[in-house]
């Protein structure tokens, strides 16, 4: 109950500071609305088979915006040396990765949220076939990238060569979930009844978000303390 | 003594890898469907094998390290997860030669190859990650963490081809189907490779190891200079 | 089977055992690099003292 107030405070915190300089928040939207406009280019979005790819461009979209937020996630603890007051406070490092995590996942489910309908104009998608399932992918996807990207920006820190480090890490590892999401949303923007492997991606994605969340909370505190 | 153990293991490794090149280039008859090419086969699962073995090895040190915060464990993990990267390398391109003939391409985006290439990758990146660290502690633990995420998806890799029907072949050897697939002269052929490779790794991880001792004596050795 | 068969079978076996022995040399070449590292600190630490 503690790790869950500590953690809500803290994601509380996150939020609110960024909300006020909108630091990530700006470069990241704006980056993910180009990126979803020169894949628009590299591809025929006139065609049919849109649908066939439609989720892998999305979710590429995604992923780049991601490093951008979770990227801040610890470096805004940086100056001043916050992050040392943070591991001394009395919440728990597990507590500190949840709340961390959550801001970082509230951000990019915002950005998401912006990005779908855009991507809706550009590539002439129908997205809303399935709006509570396709909710439901982004929320798991969205989760798998804070949660990942936020263990790795405490990794990746102190680094010298920071901004490029994470993504070298964060993108192979997110691999999993990035694929299971991609498939899940080109299901869900296809007309017709669902494929059979669908539960089978699901479960992945699912399966994914808990081993990670789990291995990430039992070696966050491990991370963060030197 | 370690030199004595180096010294042991290669008198056994090598001989053996050279006699099972004969026995497999000569003695062992070509697969029937596949021809000759089958025979990348009795180099590219044995590598596999020598790489999971690697894989693990680091996994298990990082634990203990992290536990322990005893530096020789980070040593082995990284010189395991080094050798294990070339293992890795071997089976993965062996793998391209023998797709090329038999599936006419040189990759398929299969679960289990895609799989065994983010490992490689997820691997590199533990390089990369130890590079960027000057600070030997924090070299140390941040590593560690990054190597039990990794082991997740060499786990998958393990399973991929139980979850998905894929294109790349399911498992052939006797102790993981439970029953007898294929030839059983083919068979214990792949065991004493495994047996050849793994002593192969062994010596470099060995070799490694020392490497990596004499670099922390250099960089001590070289903050005492510079103190002076 | 084909000749590209066979040939492929070699470069298979040529790949194999060619990492392994590039991964060979340059541990080979790390060990004379560090051994000739450690020797010139070793005189400059005695030189110094």
């Amino acid at each position: 109950m503690r790790t869950l107030r500590h953690a809500a405070a803290i994601a509380w915190k996150d939020l609110r500071s960024e909300l006020r300089t909108k630091e990530s928040l700006n470069s990241s939207l704006s980056f993910s609305v180009v990126v979803l406009l020169l894949l628009a280019m590299a591809f025929d979005t006139g065609s049919e088979i849109v649908t066939d790819y439609g989720g892998g461009i999305l979710w590429l979209a995604f992923a780049f915006s991601s490093t951008l937020i979770v990227n801040r996630s610890f470096a805004r603890e940086m100056p001043n040396d916050c992050i040392d007051v943070l591991v001394a406070s009395p919440a728990s490092g597990a507590s500190l990765f949840l709340g961390k995590a959550v801001a970082a996942f509230a951000l990019q489910s915002g950005i998401q949220l912006i990005c779908l309908p855009i991507f809706g104009v550009f590539y002439n998608v129908t997205w809303w076939r399935n709006p509570w399932q396709l909710l439901g992918v982004l929320l798991l996807g969205g989760w798998a990238m804070a949660c990942i990207g936020t263990v790795f920006s405490a990794l990746t820190v102190n680094l010298r060569l920071r901004e490029l480090m994470l993504p070298m890490l964060m993108y192979p590892m997110l691999v999993p979930a990035l694929l299971a999401s991609m498939t899940l949303t080109n299901y869900l923007l296809m007309p017709g009844a669902m494929p059979p492997d669908f539960a089978q991606w699901l479960r992945l994605l699912i399966g994914f978000d808990i081993i990670f969340t789990t291995l990430a909370l039992a070696l966050v505190e491990t991370i963060l303390v030197r | 003594m370690r030199s004595k153990i180096v010294l042991a293991l290669g008198l056994v490794g090598v001989p053996l890898l050279l006699r099972n090149l004969y026995v497999i280039l000569f003695n062992l008859p070509d697969e029937m469907e596949q021809g000759p090419v089958y025979r990348i086969f009795y180099y590219h699962l044995p590598a596999f094998f020598a790489a999971t073995l690697c894989y693990t090895t680091a996994m298990v040190c990082s634990i203990l390290y992290l536990v322990k915060k005893n530096a020789r464990y980070d040593a082995i993990a990284m010189a395991c997860t080094e050798v294990g990267l070339a293992f890795a390398a071997v089976n993965l391109i062996t793998g391209m030669f023998w797709g090329r003939i038999s599936w006419g391409i040189w990759w398929a985006w299969d679960p289990r190859l895609t799989w065994a290439l983010i490992c490689w990758l997820v691997y590199f990146g533990y390089l990369m990650l130890r590079k960027a660290i000057d600070d030997p502690t924090e070299r140390a633990k941040n590593a560690s963490v990054l190597s039990i995420f990794a082991y997740v998806s060499v786990a998958i890799t393990w399973k991929a081809i139980e979850w998905w029907r894929t294109q790349h072949p399911g498992p052939v050897l006797s102790i993981r189907t439970g029953e007898q697939r294929i030839d059983p002269a083919m068979e214990q052929m792949l065991y004493v490779n495994t047996l050849a490779l793994a002593t192969l790794a062994a010596i470099f991880v060995i070799t490694r190891l020392r490497q990596e001792e004499v670099q922390r004596e250099i960089d001590a050795l070289r903050r005492y200079a510079h103190a002076l | 089977m084909d000749e590209r068969n066979i040939t492929f079978m070699f470069y298979g076996l040529a790949v194999a055992w060619g990492i392994l022995a590039v991964y060979a040399v340059l541990l080979g070449l790390r060990e004379q690099d560090l051994k000739k590292q450690l020797e010139t600190l070793k005189k400059m630490v005695e030189e110094k003292k």
